[in-house]
């Protein structure tokens, strides 16, 4: 069977915000890939951090204190 | 009753969010946005959806009515999207990566740069578009020392473009006096849908 893979998007306020987050994922250790919002999601609000829908729990965990947290969408 | 999304004063793309889990449970809803982009937003929603669309505007904001359709066509959107993304059209395309022209030494570049602009807004042809990416999207902005000749772009058709992470970025998202705000996708597309592009 095929398996496909399932994204999450954590989202933020800023870029600045997202730049943030990145360092922090990246210092953790969780593996996740900055991307564009998808454009179902928004026109314009720039960039995202696209993880793995198995982390995020430790995603979450990670960065719901970072000011700026929005949410965690499926996409 | 109709479920109401209140989405005044919530920053992108937090309506889009809350409009989509509202249609997760319900096939009607009343979403109010108080601004262009994120009406813009729910609307792009509404059709990939396949919801029917009205609108009224208020002193108060948008009032936008989304209303489920029956089974969205993914497929045939999909294909009109990709064949409209592959068609190469006759246009000229420059990009604006920073905010004063050439490299070398910055003042000279502003003042090349307000004199390239004045160059475009007076002679002919005119670019398509022009996309501004990085700093580049000072130019755009309150304060922009090629403001007017840039309007005068706009008003003869030129569509003009801001990198919208850029813009955040440089927190000037709300200091825009002149284009639109857009993504790295439909820039992307505008780049190679271009006959030619130009980088600056």
């Amino acid at each position: 069977m095929i398996q496909v893979k399932s994204y999450c998007a954590v989202l933020f306020k800023s870029v600045n915000q997202t730049m943030w987050a990145d360092k922090i994922l990246e210092e953790k250790g969780i593996l996740h890939k900055l991307i564009p919002v998808p454009r179902h999601i928004s026109s314009d609000c720039g960039v995202c951090l696209r993880i793995n829908s198995d982390h995020v729990e430790e995603a979450q965990k990670a960065l719901e204190n970072i000011e700026g947290f929005t949410d965690i969408v499926r996409i | 009753m109709l479920h109401k999304v209140d989405a005044r004063g919530l920053s992108c793309p937090q309506p889009v969010i809350n409009a989509t889990k509202a249609l997760e449970s319900n096939d009607k809803i009343l979403v109010i946005v108080d601004n262009q982009t994120a009406f813009e937003n729910i609307k792009r929603l509404a059709t990939n959806k396949g919801c029917s669309v009205s609108e009224e505007r208020k002193p108060n904001g948008i009032y936008i009515v989304l209303e489920k359709q029956g089974t969205p066509d993914i497929a045939s959107q999909v294909k009109k999207d990709e064949i409209l993304h592959h068609a190469i059209r006759d246009e000229k395309v420059l990009v604006i990566s920073q905010d004063v022209l050439g490299k070398g030494d910055d003042t000279l570049g502003a003042l090349l740069m307000k004199s390239f602009f004045h160059t475009m807004a007076e002679t002919a042809p005119s670019p398509d578009v022009i996309i501004f990416l990085n700093s580049g999207v000072k130019l755009l902005t309150e304060g922009s020392p090629v403001l007017e000749d840039i309007q005068i772009l706009e008003k003869k058709g030129t569509r003009l473009i801001g990198c919208g992470t850029c813009l955040d970025y440089f927190n000037l998202k709300d200091r825009l006096m002149a284009g639109s705000v857009s993504n790295m996708y439909e820039i992307k597309e505008m780049m190679l849908a271009a006959s030619s592009t130009i980088n600056l």
